[in-house]
């Protein structure tokens, strides 16, 4: 058996979940399925249309980590089940919802381009408005049904939009923060000792300009957590007591992190509960950052992975949104040294599995409790937010 | 082969010309049509001119065209004054020295700008280097950093096309004039002028023309706000999958328009646009 | 012509300002770890590299590679003709034709490229070989058609005249007398045309249907990890380099 050594720890953890795929994979077994044995064989039917299909998965390409899960991981178990992975690197999931508007203003119907898309949120709000995802298939996978709670909030809606079986969950997010404990002893705990913190030490806080991602989820934090208006209010009082009097935001995530890595700023945040393990080994951050949260609670979302109607390979498609809620690669992300995200399935329903889930190492680099889970707001009120925040505090 | 009756001449000339005119017509004009009907018809909507009324109506959109007509005028002027100057002192150089000059050309624009950032941010090399830098140079609100890449990228540009001008004929040329006791400062007027003004416009509209559209560089290095409007047209078309792609369309469409208007002046100033 | 004066302070200060910053990117690719205040980085390695090369990034190279080779032979074969007329002057006006032939140049490429989008996708040429060349064509033609007019003229005439009156048949006056004498030219028309292909990113994502092409793989890495970027980049500068070298030294040789 050949496997990609892309990072060194990674061929005997793919190993391991090979392994693991191997006995877990077993064919359907109508263990949980009470009456519906009929939508479990239309599932063998798309297993045998798989077969010999490419998939090609449009997904943000710039994490080394999420790459080699993808190459190393979930590529050699769909192969078992006679599915290629081809994974198209991106630098913005709108990429992809672009290239799908395009072939349906052609009027491409099939044979599209994109069999799979990583997205969640607006992306995803955008596209079921305008027609673009399949239907009726994330809820009929055997390992959602074996393993998924769909009564869970986090599961059936993504950012309030009801998912309706039109993509397949994938991943947990958490909204975290990070100091650096030789610098900062004492990180604020919450807004209020942020602001406190910020007027103490001018010029070392800031937050990436929405509409970055991570910039639009610290005003979401914010909002929710004050209201609105109040949210704005804070966010105004904030502003002259940020890096360079808050004239001007670092860009992205990634921007935000290196001035912290640099030590330019005190605070650096991340909706990737792991970044910190993460930066430390990619060297960006000093070996003494430390991840926490502000105040109790943290934003979380879950991210999905969707079929645009018009796919060339629908069902190899379906196949891998199974093939990744299958215990074995779920429990393979929870690991800090991979991933480190935590599952979408619910452990109450994976059984023996269910020890896999214990194996992730206690690390200083994440946090053993993410706090009260804080759902995202509505899609359709992100936008409105990010050109309030360009017009009220940027302007 | 020369003594070719006039009409023959033109028709073969015609010819000639026809498979570059036909390719740009159809693919230049095809890309062109397309915008137009991306900037008209909203997908699964009817035809209609909402995408330019809110573009046209949008105070962010104005803001965009000053700060993008102003970042995009500097760096053209800059860029020209400062490609003659070294062009002029680079005349006689060797491989090396050329070669060196034409480094960036090759350089995309946007790890140009990741490279500014990695030398010129706030921690970056030139604050270790030196302490500590004077000024803001990354995402300062005036643009300067915007500028100061498309100097590094466009300065060595312009300079290879004036030292392409420069050949062996103006050497002679050049030579003959200072033979016959031509001033330095006469030769630089009547010598050295002539002989780049054409390269020069068209290489300056090629800039103008691109600090105008480009997006890389200003996303990377420039201010928080104002947008250029290629972040602009960026920005719609990422926030809005329904809407967003026609505003971006027209956006385009429209900086398009201007500098095309302009080419079409400058070609009239120049009057001989390939130079002598 | 050797140069007469050679002129070291022109080559420092261009070897510091233009080659300086270019060389940090070697520092970068190989630095696990590279945090201020430390002038060099804490800790060198490879995990630039184990990134980098894994993936879809040689097949990347070669479609690029395959991509801007074509386009620039498919650009010299058009534009030679047009450069001709445009080159030695025989237009009345060519004002018109000289702007229309410009005018590319006077959008982005990716404008270009979502421009072209929806029809490529009707005609079934996205995503292939030929959809890919015939967008890139779009801003490629431009840049080779004006630099080969340089090379057109009086001086070019005069010694194509030569090669006829010595009975050379039209093909080998063009083989033995026209290319060698406008190789600077032409050198500089490939090297160009070549780098503007080979660099596109805009008309490459929007019509690439996925396919793997080298700035589209680069880019995501630019944001998020700059030792990888920093890693692409260099493999993606290599054959840019060699091919301004080259030219240069071709543009050197006298006429």
């Amino acid at each position: 058996m050949h496997l990609p050594t892309r990072l060194a720890l990674l061929p005997a953890l793919a190993l391991t979940v090979l392994l693991l795929a191997a006995c877990g994979d077993s064919p359907p077994a109508a263990d949980t399925s009470s009456a519906s044995g009929t939508s479990a064989d239309g599932f063998a039917a798309t297993e045998e249309a798989a077969r010999g299909q490419t998939v090609r998965w449009w997904m943000y390409g710039g994490d080394d980590r999420v790459n080699a899960y993808v190459d190393d991981v979930v590529a050699p178990a769909a192969r078992k089940r006679g599915v290629r992975i081809k994974r198209v690197p991106i630098a913005d999931t709108a990429t992809a919802l672009q290239r799908v508007v395009a072939e349906r203003r052609a009027g491409k119907t099939s044979g599209g381009a994109v069999d799979l898309i990583w997205i969640n949120g607006e992306n995803f709000a955008d596209g079921k408005t305008a027609g673009l995802w399949l239907k009726d298939w994330a809820r009929r996978l055997p390992n959602a049904r074996r393993h998924v709670d769909q009564g869970d909030p986090s599961i059936s809606r993504d950012f309030q939009v009801p998912v309706d079986g039109q993509e397949s969950p994938w991943q947990k997010a958490a909204f975290v923060y990070a100091y650096d404990r030789d610098r900062t002893p004492a990180p604020p705990r919450d807004l209020d000792a942020l602001l406190r913190y910020a007027k103490a030490h001018p010029g070392r806080v800031t937050y990436p300009a929405p509409p970055d991602f991570t910039g639009s989820a610290f005003v979401r934090q914010v909002v929710q957590q004050k209201g609105e208006d109040e949210g704005f209010a804070y966010l105004k009082q904030l502003e002259p007591h940020l890096w360079r009097g808050g004239k001007t935001y670092p860009k992205s995530e990634a921007e935000l992190n290196t001035l912290f890595g640099d030590g330019q700023i005190d605070i650096a945040m991340s909706y990737d509960a792991a970044f910190v393990a993460s930066a430390v080994r990619k060297g960006r951050f000093p070996k003494s950052a430390r991840p926490f949260l502000l105040g109790d609670s943290s934003l979380q979302n879950t991210s999905f992975v969707a079929i645009p109607a018009n796919a060339a390979n629908t069902e190899g498609a379906q196949v891998v949104a199974d093939l990744l809620l299958s215990p074995a690669l779920q429990a393979a992300k929870l690991d800090q040294r991979t991933l480190g995200n935590p599952t979408v399935l619910d452990l109450d329903r994976v059984g023996e599995q269910r020890t896999l889930f214990r194996q992730a190492t206690k690390s200083p680099y994440l946090l053993a409790d993410l706090g009260r889970p804080v759902a995202e707001l509505a899609a359709d009120t992100v936008a409105p937010l990010e050109r309030r925040w360009t017009q009220e505090i940027l302007r | 082969m020369r003594v070719v009756a006039g009409g023959h001449r033109a028709g073969r000339d015609r010819l000639m010309l026809a498979p570059a005119v036909l390719t740009i017509l159809l693919l230049f004009g095809g890309a062109l049509a397309g915008a137009v009907r991306t900037s008209l018809v909203p997908l699964g909507g009817e035809a209609g001119t909402d995408a330019w009324r809110t573009l046209l109506s949008d105070g962010e959109f104005r803001d965009a065209v000053r700060f993008t007509l102003r970042t995009a005028a500097i760096s053209t002027v800059l860029a020209g004054v400062l490609a003659v100057l070294l062009a002029w002192a680079a005349r006689r150089s060797g491989t090396a020295v050329r070669a060196l000059l034409a480094l960036p050309v090759p350089v995309p624009h946007l790890l140009v700008a990741t490279l500014a950032v990695l030398w010129l941010s706030p921690g970056g090399l030139a604050e270790r280097i030196l302490g500590s830098l004077p000024v803001d140079l990354v995402h300062d609100q005036e643009g300067a950093g915007i500028v100061l890449v498309y100097l590094y990228k466009e300065i060595p540009f312009l300079v290879v096309l004036l030292l392409a001008a420069m050949g062996q004929g103006y050497r002679e040329r050049d030579e003959a004039a200072a033979a016959i006791g031509v001033s330095p400062r006469q030769r630089l007027r009547w010598v050295l002028w002539p002989t780049i003004r054409g390269p020069l416009i068209v290489g300056c509209i090629i800039v103008f023309a691109y600090v105008v559209g480009a997006f890389e560089v200003p996303l990377v290095v420039g201010p928080s706000y104002p947008p250029t409007i290629a972040e602009y047209a960026l920005q719609r078309s990422d926030a809005d999958l329904i809407a967003g792609p026609g505003i971006a369309a027209a956006a385009l469409l429209s900086t398009a328009a201007a500098s095309m208007l302009l080419a079409a002046l400058a070609v009239r100033v120049a009057k001989d646009p390939q130079g002598a | 012509m050797r140069s007469r004066a050679r002129r070291p302070a022109l080559a420092v200060v261009a070897a510091t300002v233009l080659a300086l910053p270019l060389l940090a990117l070697v520092l970068r690719a190989f630095a696990d770890e590279w945090r201020a205040p430390a002038l060099l980085p804490q800790r060198l390695g490879l995990r630039g590299v184990r990134v980098a090369f894994g993936g879809e990034t040689g097949a990347a190279f070669v479609n690029s590679a395959q991509v801007a080779l074509l386009t620039v032979a498919i650009a010299l074969v058009i534009a030679w003709p047009a450069a001709r007329v445009l080159g030695e002057r025989r237009l009345r006006r060519p004002g018109p034709v000289f702007l229309l032939l410009a005018m590319p140049l006077l959008i982005p490429s990716y404008a270009v490229g979502t421009g072209l989008t929806e029809w490529f996708i009707r005609l079934g040429l996205d995503g292939t070989t030929p959809g890919l060349v015939a967008a890139h064509l779009t801003t490629v033609l431009p840049y080779v058609t004006l630099v080969l007019l340089s090379g057109f003229g009086p001086r070019l005439s005069a010694v194509e005249e030569m090669g006829s009156v010595l009975g050379l048949s039209p093909v080998r006056r063009l083989w033995l007398v026209t290319i060698p004498a406008a190789a600077p030219t032409i050198g500089a028309a490939v090297l160009l045309g070549f780098l503007v292909s080979w660099s596109d990113y805009g008309a490459s994502l929007a019509l690439g249907a996925g396919r793997p092409m080298l700035p589209v793989v680069l880019l995501p890495f630019v944001g998020g990890d700059p030792q990888v970027a920093a890693t692409l980049t260099l493999l993606f500068l290599a054959p840019a380099v060699a091919a301004l070298v080259l030219t240069v030294r071709a543009g050197r040789r006298p006429l």
